[in-house]
């Protein structure tokens, strides 16, 4: 009987000095592929067959969640490797057992098409850059928790949009209107005229945050009329309203914008 | 002393004789419906229709259905499954193989399985199951990691289990087996890790295996040239993951095949890769082939022929014909004859580029510029296709076929890509063009024209399938959460009720409890069971 107690007593101690010990670190907390145009080459191919599928080629959703939003949302690479590693149970994403470098391959590969890398040497003077979005952009847009609602936050929109990309975005607002932005306005049967962003929407029923950032869920039943514009809310900042140097010195302080959390 | 022992023998074996009569005969799986107090095939009949005989819920009084009671599985993962009822007792498949009996009355359960499934599955789209199969007192499940389960339907204990393949290469099965007569008919899927798809039969009493019939014709069989040489055809897809339908008649089981393997590549399988993007007519004893018809002749697409293929009677051009009604991926409605197989009509039920029309041989007469490539091109519908495993509905009465329509479009990829086995093997993909509005709608369809007859818009997309009554009622979901009532002829929409996820490849299923018309509807991890108020 002895004999199996020190046993036991044995066993307890390796698992406590187990349970002691530092959890294993994270690969990805130093990803030599990181930059590295062949691993990023090779993350493009392991990508393209393990995670598109899913993901969308360019990695912007299709039956997955859109990856890009995802980085550019503050996720660290650390949360990238243990998601692909372990799997989400419950969906459609696997675990896998591939091996480690593989999976810092694709985490490269997400990173150079997610990320916009920081100018060598800023175009543009941020500080007036800085005071033009706070003048004209803070009362729809937030920064760190700082202003508006209505639009989308930009707190990190700096690695998430090139410099062409934000000149347009800036220019020519209603090329595109991103999910959950798009501009509505319903009509109450009293002829009330609500105006904002459609939050959802089914058949039934619509969700919107208007004007004044309350947001509010309608049964269309109750309304006379829902109009679906075309247009994003933003106004179009074309060269009368901004001109180029002021363009220039905004879109210098939003590439500076990589705020985590 | 003895008089009493004899009295009590005898009760024994009364009982055990009363415990020995099987719950569901063959002759039950034929009649169907006709019993309304039980589901027990995954269409409610052989024929597929998904339509009920009762019509205690009209179109008058459905407005007033409400839930009485829900059941939530305590699990992650969504319902995909069409529940059986037998008795009053629910039978229901979950995600990662749990499965429940569940009373019929109250919602609360009587037993539950669940399987120790391995960690290193490959499957592409989820550990989902689409329901039971049932004869005697057995339940038959095939699983993610491709085996096939009996249970006893009193314990849920295991009868049999019998691999049908090694999940380690890709294989797997989500399929609700299709009993008919002596045999448990199943498919097998993977085509997105480079499998050989087939559909085999199993006795259902050993769970020995009687046929099979394989979806990738060989070298030296009839098909077998429809495939470049080599061994190309060991990896060509084909998957069966939707369950088919049976004609006692004709005695042939019908099964819509998945798309060939690699997905999108095309130079990797040049030919019309026989028998997949297909339906097949199989002898129910022998598995033999009796005839087959291609939809998409080499799909480059995914687009997968796994919908439901309904069986119905229609009068075309002044003849009574046998026909298949097919709503397929590829975003064309065919009614084709179902003692040969040749298409009658066909039209497209939803926006189609790729092809013109089908042509006069059968075969789609396609536009240019639809071939993916590395740099991508635009083709209507999307990957999810025109509609897909949801299923759909014929009301033999309006004589309307009903389906779940996706208007999509996406931009198509291909590359080159080594196989390796376990490995998932598409060698292409797509994206969703960014100024792509997609939406989803209920369709109703003449089947004799292949004409629309009326259409109910979502705002979204929807995987939900669609259920009818004989009352004059059409059950479906849309994509946002809502199981909606419609007027069979007219598409008014009558009731709807929002559930908190939407329905995914499963409709609602309805039966006869206690003189009462149930409606039950899975969504997300939850049933909902819902009736009109008691008189």
């Amino acid at each position: 009987m002895r004999p199996l107690v020190w046993l036991a007593l044995l066993f307890g101690t390796g698992a406590l000095l187990l349970a002691q010990e530092p959890p294993a670190a994270n690969p990805a907390a130093n990803n030599p592929h990181l930059g590295n145009p062949e691993s990023i080459r090779g993350g493009m191919t392991l990508y393209r067959v393990r995670c598109g599928e899913c993901h969308g080629l360019d990695a912007s959703g299709y039956r997955g969640p859109d990856l890009i939003a995802v980085l550019s949302g503050g996720a660290t690479d650390e949360r990238l490797f243990q998601t692909i590693r372990k799997g989400v149970p419950g969906t459609e994403m696997p675990p896998t057992t591939s091996p480690d470098d593989e999976l810092l391959m694709i985490i490269a590969y997400l990173r150079k098409i997610g990320t916009v890398a920081p100018p060598a040497s800023p175009i543009g003077n941020v500080e007036n850059g800085r005071r033009l979005f706070a003048s004209q952009c803070m009362s729809c847009h937030s920064v760190a928790g700082r202003g508006g609602r209505l639009g989308p936050d930009l707190s990190r929109i700096g690695a998430s949009r090139s410099h062409g990309a934000l000149v347009r975005e800036i220019r020519t607002p209603s090329e595109w209107v991103p999910p959950s932005y798009e501009t509505v306005t319903l009509v109450t049967k009293d002829g009330e005229r609500i105006r904002g962003t459609k939050k959802n929407e089914d058949v039934f029923s619509i969700q919107v945050m208007d004007l004044r950032e309350r947001i509010q869920g309608y049964l269309k039943s109750n309304l006379q009329q829902v109009i679906y514009e075309p247009g994003s809310l933003m106004p179009a900042f074309d060269s009368a309203r901004l001109n180029d140097s002021d363009l220039t010195d905004l879109v210098a302080y939003l590439s500076t914008l990589r705020i985590r959390n | 002393m003895r008089a009493l022992m004899l009295i009590a023998i005898c009760s024994v074996t009364l009982a055990a004789q009363q415990a020995a009569a099987p719950r569901v005969t063959s002759q039950d799986l034929l009649d169907g419906l006709k019993d309304p107090t039980r589901w027990l095939t995954y269409s409610g009949e052989y024929n597929g229709q998904r339509h009920s005989p009762l019509t205690q819920i009209t179109p008058e009084n459905v407005h007033q259905l409400s839930a009485q009671w829900t059941f939530q599985t305590g699990t992650l993962g969504s319902f995909q499954t069409t529940p059986i009822v037998v008795d009053g007792v629910l039978y229901v498949t979950g995600f990662n193989n749990n499965a429940w009996a569940i009373d019929a009355r109250s919602g609360r359960p009587i037993w539950r399985y669940r399987r120790e499934l391995p960690e290193d599955l490959h499957n592409c789209c989820g550990p989902v199951n689409r329901g039971f199969g049932v004869l005697g007192d057995r339940l038959f499940m095939t699983t993610i990691d491709a085996h096939l389960l009996a249970l006893d339907m009193r314990t849920g204990g295991i009868v049999y289990d019998v691999q049908l393949e090694d999940y380690k290469v890709g294989y797997s099965a989500t399929v609700a087996p299709l009993v008919v007569k002596d045999k448990v008919i199943i498919g097998i899927a993977g085509a997105e890790y480079g499998i050989r798809g087939f559909i085999d039969a199993y006795d259902v009493q050993t769970g020995k295996r009687a046929w099979r019939f394989y979806t990738v014709a060989g070298p030296g069989e009839p098909g077998g040239r429809t495939w470049p040489q080599g061994e190309a055809y060991k990896r060509g897809g084909g998957s069966i993951w939707v369950t088919g339908t049976y004609d006692p008649q004709l005695n042939l089981v019908f099964f819509g095949t998945g798309n060939p393997g690699p997905d999108y590549y095309s130079n990797a399988r040049e030919g019309d890769n026989l028998y997949t993007a297909s339906l097949v007519a199989l002898d129910a004893d022998t598995g033999q082939l009796r005839w087959y018809y291609q939809f998409t002749p080499h799909d480059v697409h995914d687009w997968d022929s796994t919908q439901v293929p309904v069986l119905g009677d229609l009068t075309m051009n002044g003849q009574p014909r046998k026909v298949v009604m097919f709503a397929n991926r590829n975003g064309f409605f065919y009614t084709l004859d179902r003692l040969t197989g040749k298409p009658i009509v066909a039209k497209p039920f939803v926006e189609t580029t790729w092809a013109k029309e089908i042509g006069s041989d059968g075969r789609p007469v396609l536009l240019p510029g639809h071939l993916p490539d590395e740099d991508g091109t635009k083709t209507c519908p999307d990957l999810g296709g025109g509609t897909n495993y949801m299923s759909p509905s014929y009301d033999p009465t309006t004589r309307l076929f009903f389906v779940t329509a996706r208007e999509t479009c996406a931009t198509y990829f291909a590359f080159d890509q080594k196989f390796k086995p376990g490995e998932q093997y598409e060698s292409g993909g797509t994206q969703r063009p960014r100024d792509q509005k997609n939406f989803g709608a209920l369709r109703a369809i003449d089947p004799v024209t292949a004409t629309l007859k009326w259409e109910f818009r979502y705002t979204s997309v929807s995987s939900a399938g669609v259920l009818t009554t004989a009352s004059g009622l059409v059950f479906a979901g849309d994509g946002d959460g809502n199981i909606l009532a419609f007027d069979s002829r007219s598409g008014k929409n009558l009731w709807h009720y929002q559930l908190g996820f939407s329905m995914r490849s499963t409709a609602g299923t309805t039966y006869l409890l206690d003189g009462r018309q149930y409606l039950l509807v899975p969504s997300g991890s939850t049933l909902t069971a819902f009736a009109l108020p008691r008189s």
